[in-house]
């Protein structure tokens, strides 16, 4: 292993839990094939395992890290559920005429500061840089943010469950069961993904 | 808060993971090996973001495995010295607090970075803030303070913190030395990764501190 370039660039928190948003989404599809595959080996009466499990691909650190870094960023204390991703973009524009630093405009998008007290540190040299600007500022953040928290994640491209389903998800992780068919009901499972191609390939191997 | 850091690295592919694209058979090793692991003075690592690059897979001698050489971009959780978080208190103790991201535990509060004078409170196990007291008040006259004037820094509550310094560790124990016997030394590990926060300037501490004062001040303006 070899570290080209330690920070290449940095993430607001965002982009991190859409990304990490993804990699549930991904995760449910899977388990979803696993779910599957293993139906249709009850109905044909195979009762030998399978050589390849998609679930085995998923490492148990990856689900840790995923779940409590999710939980952390969706908490209610954190302004990302009211984020949307046409907002953040219109508040960096807006807030280019101040003259922050990239750290600073970063801070702003992630922490979303509504009072003056919670700007007033986040700047560095408050008083000589945005005296009297402070105010314009509070009302682009306010701008960008939708008054209520969204149900729906918009910031997904792909169709995936809402955070708010994966929250539940996780409450009742034990009960999936009754999950599968949430998903199933939202979006079809078109059979060309990972199970279809690998089980043709598990059976010239069983061969 | 979050980064991306460009690495390389050598990843062997098992048989079994031939039928997938070799992209995501690649990202679920990658994932594999790096997720939730501190990379020294890198950080903690979260997960693949993408794949800049890859070689052919090549077979080696001595297994079936494709190895590929993959530069790759991780989100890796490292924040800035000066950075705002905010973070949930986990504990406290005489010399400071510990916070919690969920994800990552080891942010510590030293006491010296708490808003001064304050004192550690050891029937109620959390520190507390004095804004009344003399700056040169001792811990004994902040200890007889009445309770409804100090400002406690709570479990569980959300804290603005402001990150001051990190530190990696790297403590892999060396090869044994046979000369030496059987000895069991039980040094004290120390995590690989800590950051050091500080809530000494104002506006930082508990979130709930200053959403107060906001509205005291909104009161003022108002009456």
């Amino acid at each position: 292993m070899e570290v080209l370039n330690p920070r290449e660039s940095l993430l607001s928190n965002f982009e991190v839990l859409a990304l990490l948003n993804e990699l549930e989404a991904d995760y449910h599809s899977k388990t979803k094939t696993a779910q599957r595959i293993k139906k249709e080996d009850e109905a044909a009466g195979v009762t030998a395992p399978r050589a390849y499990n998609p679930l085995d691909d998923i490492s148990q650190n990856l689900r840790t890290i995923e779940v409590e870094a999710i939980q952390y960023l969706n908490a209610d204390f954190q302004p990302t559920r009211r984020q949307t991703p046409q907002g953040i973009t219109r508040l960096v524009k807006a807030l280019e005429p101040y003259g922050l630093t990239k750290a600073e405009k970063l801070q702003v998008v992630n922490l979303a500061p509504t009072a003056t007290v919670e700007l007033y540190i986040l700047v560095e040299d408050p008083e000589e840089r945005i005296d009297g600007v402070m105010d314009e500022i509070l009302d682009h953040v306010r701008a960008s943010l939708t008054d209520e928290p969204l149900e729906e994640v918009q910031e997904l491209p792909a169709p995936a469950p809402a955070p708010a389903s994966i929250q539940e998800a996780y409450a009742e992780e034990d009960a999936e069961g009754e999950n599968w068919e949430e998903y199933a009901q939202e979006d079809d499972f078109v059979d060309h993904g990972e199970g279809a191609g690998i089980e043709g390939d598990l059976d010239v191997e069983e061969d | 808060m979050f980064q991306l850091s460009i690495i390389r690295d050598t990843i062997p592919i098992h048989p079994s993971k031939f039928a997938l694209p070799p992209e995501r058979a690649l990202i679920d090793e990658l994932n594999k090996k790096y997720a939730n692991r501190v990379l020294h003075d890198v950080g903690l690592c979260i997960c693949v973001f993408d794949i800049r690059e890859a070689s052919e897979g090549k077979v080696r001698y001595g297994d079936g495995f494709l190895w590929y050489t993959v530069t790759f971009r991780l989100t890796v959780f490292r924040p800035f010295p000066s950075e705002l978080i905010l973070a949930k208190v986990k504990s406290s103790d005489e010399d400071g607090i510990q916070l919690s991201l969920g994800f990552f535990d080891d942010i510590w509060i030293p006491r010296i970075f708490l808003p001064q004078p304050s004192a550690f409170d050891p029937n109620e196990r959390a520190h507390f803030w004095l804004p009344s007291a003399e700056p040169a008040a001792s811990i004994h006259e902040l200890l007889d303070s009445p309770v409804s004037e100090r400002m406690y820094v709570d479990a569980n509550e959300v804290v603005r913190v402001r990150v001051e310094r990190d530190e990696f560790y790297d403590d892999e124990p060396g090869p044994p030395k046979a000369t030496e016997g059987v000895r069991i030394a039980h040094e004290s590990r120390r995590s690989p990764y800590t950051i050091t926060c500080s809530i000494i300037e104002q506006g930082l501490g508990p979130v709930v501190w200053w959403r107060e004062s906001q509205a005291i001040l909104m009161d003022e303006e108002e009456g």
